[in-house]
């Protein structure tokens, strides 16, 4: 069974289509990457799909049940977690006091919530900095932090939005494999990412998005070499460029 | 883990012997003049320590909780003036009402920014003072408008909550901070406490970390209102006078917020810190200088409040409890040199 | 049927100058997105400032405009850039700036309590040139100092109007009240607007206060009605937008003045909350209000 499949999602702001007739779908244990030139309306299927804003027609369904619509923190409870693209800390709290936040979800005692959000913090090695302020760490521990706190949920698809974004090349690379540790240990992932290596050396399906329409989709191989993908990316002439030279 | 228990019942044992001072206070002070003083003191820590569930924790800003205040005094005494029933169950209704009111008023407005919360809350206030001027009887209830309710004295009965003498007045009111302290603490240490700090900072974020935002703000709201409006309770079967700019008044909201934030809201000394602070010192201005420059005490408050905003926004319980920590790592090395010399 | 259409006029001429001091609180939200909570007692500065000087010299309140106007104008560019500035920068980043609204509180009450003290409660009232005076149109009795706040409101407003879009500063400060940021990688520097646009809507609180002395009571705690009545307004006619003060401004000093007809003043000054906290549950905008992320 699908874990997570749209249908037809389309969200309107106004007179702007953000997305347009959306269908896709995940499988369970997959890693997702989802990408498109800047504006093409990726954010947005995230946000449909945590609960921030209802899509204006379209269907959601999670382990074939529907959740279109529904309130972020219910979406949370029913095991889909998300990072945000700018990403919101406690700012003044500490480390350990933002993953327990999320731990809450899990359980009613303080505790066994504080427990829980120590293991979350040594799994991704944030555990020395339990007690330093969140609003004084570095980017990439903040982006590491919002990704404690989204696991700290026990989540089984995570939504990734933009999590490289602002990270330097080893950064990225620490962040791609604890992704891929974190599949190992059964989450289903939906990558957002601009940063061609992250999510070419994480994907196993891509779909490609412009102006909020499904342009393509395949495996990563499939889809660098996909004409209407380079096109978006890098405009008619590239292509026409590159098909004379052939 | 020695070092760890010396640190931590000296840390404790202060505010232990401030309690126990408290309790074993009228024993050794007769004058009811002090007492009076005392009892006033827990009053504005007790109502500042309830604003602090929502001012504090739950992020957003009440500028008119005295409305509670209010519906607490008015509920109980018309309850007792025209059917008998003892304050102590109209505390209750009392309590009861503010909450459900609160949690009316904090719906729609929770939403919003936090300035049109404020708004909201000062409109509400103000609105209910107006309407509570205006109304001599509401049905069969005598509100009396302006002027006031009096409540007719009769003496040391308990079942009807008045004492002759002020020292059940000082218990009642201690124990009840006392309690509503402890309930501050068990909520911060708990998930409610997280969720509402959490939900007060980033609520996006919270949100999407399975934190129903809205419904923890009213429930802190709720409880605040409620514990709000039986300090209303206290007040008026201790003074057995209130009326509507009294104890309905912008005055009264604005100066349990401002005690709240000088000393620190969203922590549990904060606003018992800044009561502590601030009454004596409106106190003392008011019948020091109030004969020359009446309402300078009003003024300096003001200033302090603007002067604390911009040099220690989080109140000064943060530089006090700083202040706090150094001595008693002081006294901790000190004791444990002693005891390294005794070994 | 007279008695409302009188009354309706009133209310209109008694409107604008609530919507006068609407006006300058809008242009401070709009620009700073910032709540100004001690407008109604900056306004009672200005009344008070108008009512010496009158008192004193004897001018014309219209007159005193041209002293009030400047001194409020800097009284509120200092209080902004003095009191108000550090804790907006450091409020920068934050999501909600309380501790704006509340050192604004503080203004509030230390200015209010400043005037109880220094002038003590006493309601005063002053006799200017046109006090008092009125001219009828058929049945109609238009009191004169009123028709001059209708005018002084209409010529602030238009003024600026033409201040906002055709002067540099003004698309300057057009262009913060968008994106701050953008603004300020243009070389506008962001502060110096707040300043300006802070004792922009401090000087038309002073247009207001010399429109309000010829006929209205002048006391230290006169800025919290004026205050209620523009917040009332600029939720009602929408945060930043000077067409809603004026409009929403007529419509509260209508519903005031009709309702007055039928009630005891005391009970439209709670007909006025009720009006404010309906609006705020039903339509938090405004009328005129851009769309917020509320």
């Amino acid at each position: 069974m699908k874990l997570l499949d749209i249908q037809d999602l389309t969200k309107n702001f106004g007179g702007l289509t953000a997305v347009n007739s959306l269908s896709m779908s995940l499988e369970t244990g997959q890693i997702l990457g989802l990408i498109g030139p800047n504006g093409a309306g990726k954010s947005t299927v995230f946000n449909c799909i945590a609960g921030v804003c209802p899509p204006t027609s379209g269907k959601i369904a999670f382990k074939g049940k529907e959740i279109t619509g529904q309130k972020p923190w219910d979406i949370c409870r029913k095991r889909i977690a998300r990072t945000f693209q700018l990403v919101k800390p406690f700012a003044s709290k500490t480390v350990l006091y933002n993953v327990m936040v999320g731990t809450f979800s899990q359980t009613k005692s303080t505790a066994e919530a504080e427990e829980k959000a120590l293991k979350v913090l040594e799994r991704l090695h944030l555990d020395q900095k339990k007690d330093a302020l969140a609003g004084s760490l570095t980017i990439a521990d903040r982006k590491r932090l919002e990704l404690a706190r989204a696991l700290a949920t026990e989540p089984e698809l995570l939504l990734l939005d933009e999590v490289m974004a602002g990270l330097r090349p080893t950064e990225v690379e620490e962040m791609i494999v604890i992704i891929k540790g974190i599949r190992k240990n059964g989450v289903t992932i939906f990558v957002i990412e601009h940063i061609i290596r992250a999510i070419m050396a994480l994907s196993d399906w891509i779909v490609v998005i412009h102006f909020g329409e499904k342009i393509a989709e395949g495996t990563p191989a499939q889809v660098s070499q996909d004409e209407r993908v380079i096109k978006a990316y890098l405009g008619e002439e590239y292509v026409t460029a590159r098909n004379q030279g052939d | 883990m020695q070092a760890g228990l010396k640190d931590k019942t000296i840390r404790y044992s202060l505010p232990l012997l401030a309690l126990v001072a408290a309790f074993l206070f009228p024993l050794f002070v007769s004058s009811p003049t002090y007492v009076q003083i005392m009892i006033l003191l827990y009053f504005y820590a007790y109502l500042t320590t309830s604003w602090n569930l929502v001012g504090g924790f739950a992020g957003v800003l009440p500028l008119g909780h005295s409305a509670f205040v209010g519906i607490g005094a008015y509920t109980s005494t018309v309850l007792y003036l025209h059917y008998g029933l003892t304050p102590w169950l109209g505390m209750f209704v009392g309590g009861a009402l503010a909450a459900l009111v609160g949690v009316m008023i904090g719906k729609p407005t929770f939403k919003m920014r936090g300035a049109y919360f404020a708004l909201s809350s000062i409109a509400f206030a103000e609105g209910l003072r107006v309407m509570v001027e205006n109304i001599n009887k509401l049905g069969p209830f005598t509100i009396n408008g302006p002027r006031g309710l009096l409540i007719p004295l009769v003496g040391d009965s308990f079942i009807k909550y008045q004492f002759l003498r002020k020292e059940p007045y000082y218990y009642i009111i201690l124990i009840m901070l006392i309690l509503v302290l402890a309930l501050t603490y068990m909520v911060s240490r708990r998930r409610m406490g997280y969720y509402l700090a959490a939900g007060g900072e980033e609520p996006e974020a919270a949100e999407s970390l399975g934190v129903n935002v809205a419904r923890y703000k009213l429930m802190a709201m709720a409880i605040s209102c409620f514990l709000t409006a039986l300090a209303g309770t206290f007040y008026a079967q201790l003074t057995l006078y209130f009326y509507p700019k009294g104890i309905l008044g912008l005055d009264l909201s604005f100066e349990l917020a401002f005690i709240a934030l000088i000393g620190g809201r969203g922590t549990i000394a904060g606003p018992i810190l800044g009561a502590f602070l601030l009454r004596p010192l409106n106190e003392f201005t008011r019948i020091y200088l109030g004969g020359y420059l009446p309402g300078l005490h009003l003024v300096i408050f003001g200033l302090i409040l603007i002067l604390v905003m911009i040099y220690q926004p989080r109140g000064l319980q943060e530089p006090l409890s700083r202040l706090y920590d150094k001595v008693i790592r002081k006294l901790t090395t000190r004791s444990h040199a002693m005891g390294v010399e005794k070994a | 049927m007279d008695v409302i259409l009188q009354a309706t006029v009133n209310g209109l001429l008694m409107g604008s100058i609530y919507g006068l001091t609407a006006l300058g609180l809008t242009l401070i939200f709009g620009i700073m997105k910032v709540i100004n909570f001690a407008h109604g007692s900056i306004l009672m500065v200005g009344m008070f400032a108008a009512y010496w000087l009158v008192e004193l010299t004897g001018i014309h309140p219209y007159l005193a405009l041209f002293i009030v106007v400047p001194f409020l104008f800097f009284f509120g560019y200092y209080l902004q850039a003095i009191v108000i500035q550090p804790v907006f920068k450091a409020e920068r980043h934050v999501r909600e700036p309380i501790t704006v609204i509340i050192v604004t509180t503080g203004i509030w009450y230390v200015l209010d309590n400043l005037a109880m003290m220094l002038f003590g409660a006493k309601y005063r009232v002053v006799t200017t040139a046109i006090t008092g005076h009125t001219f009828t149109i058929g049945d109609l009795i238009i009191s004169v100092p009123k028709l001059y706040g209708l005018i002084a409101t209409l010529a602030s407003a238009v003024l600026l109007y033409w201040f906002l879009k055709y002067t540099r500063m003004g698309r300057a400060m057009r262009a913060t009240s968008l994106d701050r940021d953008a603004a300020s990688l243009m070389g506008i520097n962001q502060y110096k607007v707040y300043n300006i646009a802070f004792g922009l809507g401090t000087a038309v609180a002073g247009v207001a206060g010399c429109a309000l002395i010829p006929f209205y009571y002048v006391f230290p705690t006169v800025g919290v009605v004026f205050d209620i009545r523009a917040f009332v307004i600029v939720v009602l006619g929408g945060l930043g937008s000077i067409m809603g003060a004026l409009l929403g401004g007529m419509i509260i000093g209508v519903i005031e003045s009709v309702f007055s007809q039928f009630m005891a003043s005391t009970w439209t000054e709670g007909i006025i909350y009720v009006i404010f906290l309906f609006i705020l549950f039903v339509k938090p905008s405004g009328l005129f209000g851009m769309k917020q992320d509320w």
